[in-house]
């Protein structure tokens, strides 16, 4: 993939940005109203959602992947980097092919993208463990990402809204 | 770069979150189907996969269970409160705390994880409630 200097300096940008609403959902702890492992808001998401409709899948992924990696090497544990890979990874993959249905509306992608997360670390996590356990947390994961991707849409939507207004280059 | 997408929500969005739903309602009714309701109540403790402790949880009071694996150590307890059978992770020195934030467990089939120690503390068997000898109501 060839990139002018002006999307790899947008790219380097959305990846910091992902990795700083990455850390700044460490201070909105979902996970004590939702006692289960993986319950996050998934702001990060926000970039992705954004990255795929602005910029395209190819370098959503290329943002997506520097954010993982360079996530797991910010927080020093390699550990979570098979599980923000797999569960980044499987997200991207389903909302590349919702947001080609042009009746999806860009909150029917965040949720579906949301979901996907979701499966994807569980995957992570039976493949870890080797038990198929963390399955049964699934159905919880899956009710609070259709709030989750919500929310995240809902940003995005707002995103791309005031865009219109402003522009962006390489946007419409 | 994709076209510009549509901003506001459509009836088609509602087609992706039925289609979630629809997909934790289906994990939910197998996981209900397998729940195990013969043979005694007992803690089934593995780690990385393997099966390393099993006990009934009326022993836990007595002695509460320290578990070391991948460089993380859990202190498993029973819960007072829960009539002699409710298991919780009491103590656990992992950076996420989701273990310990699960809380009680007292029913087959139910399951604490432990990701960072790769440890699933499980209750397996266990009588229906209105049969068990031990239920306290409530």
């Amino acid at each position: 993939m060839r990139l002018t200097t002006r999307q790899l300096s947008l790219c380097a940008l959305l990846t910091a940005m992902a990795l700083g609403l990455g850390y700044l959902e460490n201070f909105f702890p979902l996970s004590l109203a939702v006692p289960v492992p993986g319950v996050k808001l998934g702001l990060a998401n926000i970039v992705t959602v954004f990255a795929l409709y602005a910029l395209g899948p190819g370098q959503a992924l290329l943002i997506l992947l520097s954010r993982c990696f360079l996530g797991s090497v910010f927080a020093g544990n390699l550990n979570a980097l098979f599980f923000s890979l797999l569960g980044g990874i499987s997200s991207m993959l389903v909302m590349a092919a919702l947001s080609r249905l042009r009746k999806l509306s860009v909150y029917g992608v965040s949720v579906g993208g949301a979901a996907a997360h979701n499966c994807g670390q569980i995957a992570a996590a039976v493949l870890t463990l080797g038990s198929a356990a963390p399955v049964y947390y699934l159905p919880v994961l899956l009710g609070v990402s259709l709030f989750t991707g919500a929310l995240t849409g809902l940003v995005a939507a707002c995103l791309f809204r005031a865009l219109s207004k402003t522009g962006l280059p390489g946007l419409r | 770069m994709l076209p510009f997408p549509e901003l506001r929500p459509t009836l088609w969005d509602g087609l992706v979150v039925l289609g979630v739903i629809l997909l934790a309602a289906v994990i939910l009714a197998s996981a209900w189907s397998r729940e195990e309701d013969g043979g005694a109540l007992a803690v089934v403790v593995s780690a990385d996969g393997e099966e390393i402790d099993r006990f009934p949880p009326g022993e836990l009071p007595d002695s509460p269970r320290i578990y070391e694996n991948n460089g993380y150590t859990l202190r498993l307890a029973a819960s007072p409160a829960s009539g002699g059978d409710g298991v919780r992770v009491e103590a656990a020195d992992c950076p996420t705390q989701d273990c310990v934030h699960t809380g009680v467990i007292s029913r087959g089939g139910q399951s604490i994880v432990c990701l960072p120690a790769r440890i699933i503390i499980r209750l397996e068997g266990g009588p229906p409630p209105e049969t068990a000898v031990d239920a306290v109501t409530g």
